[in-house]
């Protein structure tokens, strides 16, 4: 009787949740896939793991929706809460026999082994953060290092006589960060192209007129971010710049300026278009932004492993890396770009 | 026993109907994964479960998680300290943890929630900043005989399936921790500390000791699932790692019938709680619901489980009522 009760129970929220994914979030595409199996697929099914759970990856995951129909396959969207989570989630898409998996490693170096056991059963790609080292037979993405670059030149076209600023960023182990942050220091003070070279977090950098006060990291929570903010903002009161370079990061210091009032009042250049960043640029609140494409991240990575899971091998570039360049967005084209940017999420 | 049954009856159920939507499930490799998380979760579990009973609770296994998890590659890789020691080290700040909660609990009065809520506090800081923040890795030059402590399998002849070696680990633990609590006196003693401290004083048991003992298991535990996870995921964020596993503890020992209220639990019910929530994790993900619905789900399933067991309970009682009465 009591087993009786709780099994059916049980059951009745299991199919709830069974019935919740032809709709919200999760897998697109529809169907339940039947497990792949390998080989060539009618219907491709394909994991999209993200390294967080971020605005960013809701764009990520519009544009995994849009190439699963283009291209006829399921997807599965994971966005984990840490690197435990993470390897769960590979660990759970390989049981699932899924066709083909691209991930966002949030530390690729150490989980380089993980990354080897799911390259050994299916088509492994990274996007957005890569893992050189590992077995994935291809990196979506921009280069990192250049696009920090583009963002340093940001900082240098708002303040060319030179000032102070302080770079916050979610975490630092992730190889995208890492290469982010050094581009934009390295564009500041001046210094040669060597996306190698590494600055430690708490170093005050100085060089060019510039000086670089230290690097906040945040762990990936907006409030972390926001509280980094305002207590850079009690420590250096006159600070001339705020770089934010995750997509949460640009709208915590917005708010921690908002709550100092000091929006307008200190230079804020960011990363990523979150709307708060967006809507702070037409504001006047923030230069400008550097973006990546988020969205485009999600689609490439079902074309590309839709295709590999039909035998179609040609879609991999021999440079093993598929260019998706970021680029700078200003009062000029901010308007345009946030129109386009709606359409594709409301779609 | 009988609550026992109720979670048990759920696992399977969760087990089965995910079966049956996915064969998948119950392949050697998928099998493999939840027996090594089940394991780590279920060693966490006992541990909490041992204040639990007394009472008491320990809000600190995540940060003690974190801070073991950071000293391991800490020692091993920046520091060159051979295995063994790490091993002893990393042990010792468990036990002492423990230790501490004890004596504040027991000797200077405080409430358990708040000691070790400041536990869960300052041992987060001190492994954030032993390690400046930085994700610590055993990287490839270090030797894999420390590794292997988690990652050997035992293949079963004939089946095709290997046992992960942590899972002998909890088997061993369960086993051990089971029949220290209903065997020994000790044990009894928890038991009688956890449904009346006064009698149990009265009656000449060192209830001060018993509660202390309670807090050295569980920080004991935390400690060694803490360098379990360490080398498992090789890679420790010190700020997240380990993080809210004390309420995966907890909701553990809760689901296996140990009661807030002390005085009821057992051993077996927290491994079939732990195994419960590991489940539920792995059905999610290989049904295809979203992740977004991840913490609902389960925060349903186990709401429900409780709700119709205790449902159930009262049916019972009342109906054994009208007997006595007929």
């Amino acid at each position: 009787m009591r087993q009786a009760i709780i099994t059916a129970l049980c059951a009745g929220v299991l199919a709830i949740g069974g019935c919740g994914q032809a709709g919200s979030g999760g897998r697109a595409g529809g169907g339940n896939g039947g497990g792949g199996g390998g080989g060539q697929a009618d219907k491709p099914h394909v994991a999209f793991i993200t390294n967080g759970i971020a605005s960013f990856w809701t764009l990520a995951e519009s544009g995994t929706k849009a190439a699963s129909v283009d291209f006829d396959a399921d997807v599965d969207v994971l966005m984990p809460t840490g690197i435990v989570d993470q390897n769960r989630m590979i660990e759970d898409m390989l049981t699932s026999q899924v066709d083909g998996m691209a991930i966002s490693p949030i530390d690729g170096e150490n989980q380089n082994e993980k990354l080897n056991e799911a390259a050994a059963h299916t088509t492994l790609i990274t996007h957005d953060s890569d893992a050189p080292d590992s077995n994935r037979v291809l990196y979506i993405g921009m280069d990192n290092y250049s696009a920090g670059r583009m963002c340093g030149e940001l900082v240098k076209e708002a303040l060319p006589g030179g000032g102070e600023l302080m770079i916050f960023i979610g975490r630092l182990e992730q190889d995208n960060a890492k290469r982010r942050r050094q581009g934009v220091i390295d564009e500041i003070l001046g210094r040669s192209h060597d996306p190698t070279r590494y600055d430690p977090p708490n170093a005050r950098l100085e060089g060019n007129g510039y000086v670089i006060l230290d690097t906040r990291t945040d762990d990936f929570t907006q409030a972390g971010s926001q509280a980094q903010a305002e207590d850079a903002l009690a420590v250096h009161p006159d600070i001339d710049a705020m770089v934010g370079l995750f997509a949460y990061n640009t709208p915590a210091v917005l708010n921690a300026l908002a709550g100092a009032d000091k929006l307008g009042k200190v230079t804020v250049v960011g990363f990523d278009e979150d709307d708060a960043t967006l809507e702070g640029i037409k504001a006047g609140h923030v230069f400008g932004t550097v973006v990546q494409n988020p969205y485009m991240y999600g689609y490439e990575s079902v074309r590309v492993l839709a295709a590999i899971a039909r035998g179609d091998k040609s879609v991999i570039p021999e440079s093993g890396f598929l260019d998706i360049p970021a680029r700078k967005i200003t009062p000029d084209n901010v308007e345009e770009f946030h129109a386009d940017l709606k359409e594709k999420l409301g779609g | 026993m009988k609550k026992i049954l109720g979670i048990l009856a759920l696992l399977i159920a969760v087990c089965v109907i995910t079966g049956l939507r996915k064969p998948e499930f119950f392949g050697a490799y998928n099998l493999g994964n939840l027996a090594e998380r089940i394991a780590m979760f279920g060693i966490i579990g006992i541990g909490v479960a041992f204040p639990i009973i007394t009472r008491g609770i320990d809000l600190s296994i995540g940060s003690v998680i974190g801070l073991t998890g950071s000293l391991m590659p800490l020692l091993l890789v920046k520091h060159g300290w051979g295995w063994p020691s790490v091993i002893v080290a990393t042990m010792g700040v468990a036990l002492l943890v423990g230790v501490i909660h004890g004596l504040l609990i027991t000797k200077a009065r405080l409430q358990p929630f708040i000691v070790t809520l400041c536990g869960l506090l300052i041992y987060r800081g001190v492994a954030r900043w032993i390690t400046d923040d930085r994700t610590m890795g055993f990287g490839s030059t270090y030797d894999d005989s420390l590794v292997r402590l988690v990652s050997t399998q035992i293949p079963i002849p004939g089946v095709g399936f290997a046992i992960p070696i942590s899972f002998v680990y909890l088997a061993v633990i369960a086993l051990l921790a089971a029949f220290f609590l209903h065997r020994t006196v000790w044990g009894r003693q928890i038991f009688a500390v956890g449904s009346n401290p006064d009698a149990a004083r009265y009656a000449g048991i060192h209830v001060d000791w018993i509660i202390t003992l309670t807090y050295i298991i569980c920080a004991g535990l935390a400690g060694f699932a803490g360098i379990l996870f360490a080398l498992d995921v090789k890679a420790v964020q010190p700020a997240s790692h380990g993080n809210f596993y004390e309420l995966y503890a907890i909701a553990a020992a809760v689901l296996g019938g140990c009661s807030l209220r002390g005085g009821e639990g057992s051993i077996l019910g927290v491994v079939i709680g732990a195994a419960l929530m590991r489940v539920l994790y792995n059905s999610i993900n290989l049904l295809g619901i979203p992740t977004q619905l991840e913490f609902a789900i389960i925060g349903a399933v186990i709401l429900i489980g409780v709700f119709g067991d205790e449902v159930v309970r009262r049916i019972w009682a009342s109906k054994r009522g009208i007997g006595k009465q007929e």
